[in-house]
């Protein structure tokens, strides 16, 4: 079942696959990957949602294969043990043990966190209460660890009330107090924003020059690929190395944006609008102007709580007015921002063509839409079964089969890969091409220049 | 506006147990009016006044009204009725029965409310998990009162998404049940979904700790404390038993 | 520096202490249901009426505890992660269906679906920390823990045969669940409150009490008329949510895949 391995081997994590297949299922997710990490190294691997990257970093973090449900083939080394796995025999994995050697910080930073700790320094706290170590010794740790990541202003604040890029930051904190060898880090810096971008990488950076070999697991390369040490691309299973000449393609193609005609029918008219929550102390949004024709895609940039989400909704029939015109042409459908969550049918099929009767022609266009969002394959799959990008864009369908007169986004890029911010500005272009319009709200800076039309700040 | 009792939450529990059991023991209702008089100013001192006679008041009125359905107007003892329609009868005794078991709700009511209200439920969860019994307990409690808010806040967030999709307009039995599928089901499906890909994180943390666990939140407590807790749970046994057999014998 | 990254092989899952404190929660539950069956002891009042409810109330709630503190290692930390969002579940959806008016309390929706999915020790565990966290808001329930627990393991027993297979078998399971507790719980509504919580409820008692019935045999021919009711209801409504939930999800609960608990309903 395992044995130790020679003194003299330097890598501390040795993965040796054959196949990786997943519980009452014959399809080979994962299949011949050999990869090893050696001490401080910086590995990347690059891989489209749905790979499977996930799967390999829960792998090399010993969360996967799950005794006596998913079927994995081949061994892993880590530091001198080497434990094998066979399809008779899965071996009981002691997944606490292993994480003091390889750490794994998930893409939902927020599923690592325990949920039940009211400080952040609690938070970090969690291994080593759960260890036993005395208080004072514990103390000492969560202050040395918050001084060396630059973390003390987090540690009385509540866990549940942190931002998504703060709740990455302490997640990747509490995962280093363990002090594991390697760490894999699934997707660590997608959907932050600059700022938090940046505090991120910062913390990396520090971990990476304490010693830690970082696997990280994205999915393109993009920034990485300067200082990494190892490339691969995951692809159809497995990995294949990329050299830097792979890294020089062009940019993507900006899609050739077409100029919105001067006579174009307006659309929405929004005049000097005030916008208030019920219950709220002051308005969410004053003295709105906003005008948009015909074939346009706006872009609403704003820092969080500049009432972006507010606006759309109020465009969207939500919130209305308190005081100023909303005048609006044509129906609107809106993708918020949570969307993935209002789903619920059995099938995708289902879920799109919810709510409209049997004998209405839109039923027919089910098909359609979900041959244009490239979902045509997963028709009669479980959404939940789909990865994060795909569920994303299924939700997306729910909008679109109503072939609204003006789409509203919010963070639609949240979730999606590559491929899916390709599928989505075709859909945005083809809503534009039927005389629609467009409002999208995001801080994905880079989407909104090659989309938007124009932009419009919040104040 | 509130403040807080600095002391160790289970001693907070043990002097209500011992109170609650010893005024249903006596039985008397100027005893239990008192008790009850007490936890107000308690609660006022606290700055909880409102909350805890709102609270109680939603528990105890329909059980109040319950109980005099019960014992107040159908009374079958022999003595004579105060008033009779039919197979209503109004007894002097069914009255003062329906009021005295409301009492001794009422302050198991009060009491309860009022511990809830005082103890901060970080303390608490400390110190159940720094006590003898299994780490799952502390984690259970915590995990589902820090759960309540996060889920209230994603069925709202649900509500809008769906009122989005235009549906469940339909009147009748089918509607309704459309609109309860559409909030309940993704509800359940989300929360299940995180439930499960928490676990193994939280297998990864250490979680449950297998042998001797601390924590970094201290949870202040003295001697003096423990003592008091051991004697208000025995009291809180041993004085029923002494309060009915005293009962007894003078009754005899 | 190499630790061991194996478990050892699984022991025999319940320690002495733990089999010993299940053993004594079940035995003081019975026992005390089959003194207060018997002597009926009248007198709520006076006498030893508050005597004997004071001890219903400990006995009962003691009984639950134990049955936790025995249960709760043995849980799985998957049915742990679970077991906080039924109790959610158990709140949220009990509130929702009561805002539309409908005299049912399917405040046991999270308890019973923990019991199909992870079994009967976990859906007893629920059952009892249910009612735990509902005591913060309402004490009164303390003591209706151990028919909450007996919920949760009717649940997780009626799963374990089949009755989630198919949709119609899981409000009949519901019913005799529904019998079941009533029975076991009109004991404590009678001798340590005297009567119910609700002004329905208690009208209900007060006309079979007017028939001529004793006060616990009409307690407990109201709690057999609205019990089976709302449990069947609860039953069906749980095995619906639990259809709806992908293999995926479903598939990852060793009772239900030992067991079978979904028959060819899960969802592909």
């Amino acid at each position: 079942m395992y044995r130790k391995l020679s003194a003299q081997s330097t890598v501390m994590l040795g993965l040796n696959l054959g196949s990786y297949n997943y519980l009452d299922s014959t399809e080979v997710v994962l299949h011949d990957i050999q990869l090893d990490v050696h001490p401080g190294s910086l590995t990347v691997i690059s891989g489209h949602s749905g790979s499977g990257k996930s799967t390999l970093g829960a792998i090399l973090a010993g969360l996967l294969p799950r005794h006596g449900m998913d079927e994995l083939v081949g061994s892993i080394g880590v530091g001198e043990t080497l434990i094998e796995f066979s399809s008779s025999s899965t071996p009981r994995v002691d997944v606490a043990q292993w994480a003091k050697h390889v750490g794994l910080l998930p893409q939902d930073a927020g599923h690592y966190l325990s949920s039940i700790r009211g400080t952040v320094a609690e938070e970090l706290a969690f291994s080593l209460e759960n260890a036993g170590v005395p208080r004072e010794q514990m103390q000492q740790r969560v202050t040395d660890l918050a001084q060396k990541l630059h973390l003390q202003h987090l540690l009385e604040r509540h866990p549940q009330q942190l931002s998504g890029g703060q709740e990455r930051f302490v997640a990747l904190a509490a995962l280093a107090m363990s002090e594991p060898g390697v760490l894999v880090l699934d997707e660590p810096l997608a959907g932050l924003d600059k700022r938090a971008t940046a505090v991120v990488s910062e913390m990396i950076n520090l971990l990476r020059a304490n010693g830690a070999a970082l696997v990280v697991l994205v999915d393109s390369v993009g920034v990485w690929a300067r200082e990494a040490d190892e490339l691969w691309r995951l692809n159809q299973g497995t990995l294949h190395r990329i050299s830097a000449e792979d890294l020089l393609q062009p940019g993507g193609q900006t899609p050739r944006r077409r100029p919105v005609a001067a006579d174009a029918q307006v659309l929405l008219d929004m005049d000097s609008v005030q916008l208030a929550y019920p219950g709220a102390a002051g308005p969410a949004v004053s003295n709105l102007n906003l005008q948009l024709r015909a074939g346009e895609c706006l872009g609403l940039a704003g820092a969080n709580g500049s009432g972006k989400t507010t606006v759309l909704k109020a465009i969207a029939g939500l919130l209305k007015p308190e005081s100023g015109t909303l005048a609006l042409s044509g129906v609107s459908g809106l993708l918020l921002q949570n969307s993935s969550d209002q789903l619920f049918e059995r099938t995708v099929l289902r879920e799109v063509s919810f709510g409209i009767p049997k004998k209405s022609a839109l039923r027919h266009r089910a098909p359609e839409v979900l041959k244009q969002l490239g979902l045509e394959t997963h028709a009669q799959t479980h959404p939940y079964e789909l990865p994060a990008s795909a569920r994303r864009l299924v939700a997306l369908a729910t909008v679109l089969i109503h072939e609204p007169k003006i789409l509203l986004l919010d963070e639609p890029t949240e979730a999606l890969d590559e491929a899916g911010e390709v599928v989505l500005q075709e859909a945005i272009s083809s809503v534009l091409d039927r005389g629609g319009a467009v409002v999208l709200s995001t801080h994905d800076e880079r989407f909104m220049e090659r989309t938007a039309h124009r932009v419009h700040h919040m104040p | 506006m509130s403040r807080t009792i600095n002391l160790h939450p289970f001693t907070i529990l043990a002097l209500a147990v011992a109170v609650v059991t010893l005024t249903t023991a006596a039985s008397q209702w100027w005893l239990s009016c008192a008790v009850i008089v007490l936890c107000l100013l308690i609660a006022g001192w606290a700055g909880h006044l409102k909350k805890l006679a709102v609270l109680s008041g939603a528990i105890l009125l329909p059980t109040f009204l319950s109980l005099l359905l019960i014992h107040g107007l159908i009374s079958r003892d022999p003595s004579p009725a105060m008033a009779q329609w039919g197979p209503l009868r109004v007894t002097a005794h069914g009255l003062e029965v329906a009021l005295s078991l409301g009492l001794r709700t009422a302050v198991l009511v009060v009491v309860g409310l009022l511990c809830g209200l005082l103890v901060d439920k970080h303390q608490l969860v400390a110190a159940i998990d720094l006590s003898p019994v299994p780490p799952q307990l502390g984690y259970l409690l915590a995990a589902t009162l820090f759960l309540l808010p996060q889920m209230g806040h994603k069925q709202r967030q649900i509500g809008e998404a769906q009122a989005l999709r235009r549906v469940g307009t339909r009147k009748g039995i089918t509607g309704w049940f459309q609109r309860v599928r559409l909030r309940a089901v993704p509800l359940v499906l989300a929360s299940m979904q995180d439930a499960q890909d928490r676990a193994v994180h939280l297998s990864a943390r250490g979680f449950p700790a297998a042998g001797v666990r601390t924590r970094l939140r201290t949870v202040p407590d003295s001697s003096v404390q423990r003592g008091f807790r051991w004697t208000a749970l025995a009291i809180a046994v041993l004085g029923p038993v002494l309060i009915l057999a005293l009962t007894r014998m003078g009754s005899h | 520096m190499s630790s061991n990254l194996l478990l050892p092989e699984e022991t025999s899952s319940q320690t002495l202490s733990r089999r010993l404190m299940a053993i004594a929660g079940t035995v003081i539950l019975v026992a005390t249901y089959i003194t207060l069956i018997s002597t009926q002891p009248m007198g709520i009042v006076e006498g030893l009426g508050q005597g004997v409810a004071l001890g219903t109330f400990a006995a009962y709630l003691v009984a639950a505890i134990l049955l936790l503190l025995a249960v709760l290692p043995d849980l799985p930390v998957p049915t742990l992660t679970l077991i906080p969002v039924a109790l959610v579940l158990n709140i949220i959806l009990g509130q929702f269906v009561g805002s539309v008016m409908i005299p049912l309390y399917i405040d046991s929706i999270g308890t019973v679906i923990v019991g199909f999915l992870a079994g009967r020790r976990a859906g007893a565990a629920t059952g009892v920390l249910s009612t735990l966290v509902w005591s913060l808001f309402a004490p009164t329930v303390l003591p209706f823990a151990a028919g909450a627990a007996l919920v949760g393991f009717l649940a997780g027993t009626a799963a374990r045969f089949g009755a989630v297979r198919r949709i119609f078998l899981a409000p009949v399971a519901g019913l005799v669940a529904g019998v079941l507790v009533g029975v076991v719980s009109s004991p404590v509504a009678t001798f340590v409150y005297g009567g119910t919580s609700g002004v329905g409820t208690g009208a209900l008692v007060a006309a079979f009490s007017s028939m001529g019935d004793s006060l616990l045999s009409a307690v407990t021919k109201q709690a057999l008329i609205s019990d089976p009711g709302d449990k069947a209801v609860v039953f069906l409504v749980a095995a619906l949510l639990v259809y709806a939930l992908p293999k995926r999800l479903s598939g990852s609960f060793e009772f239900v895949r030992r067991y079978n608990v979904l028959g060819k309903r899960a969802s592909k």
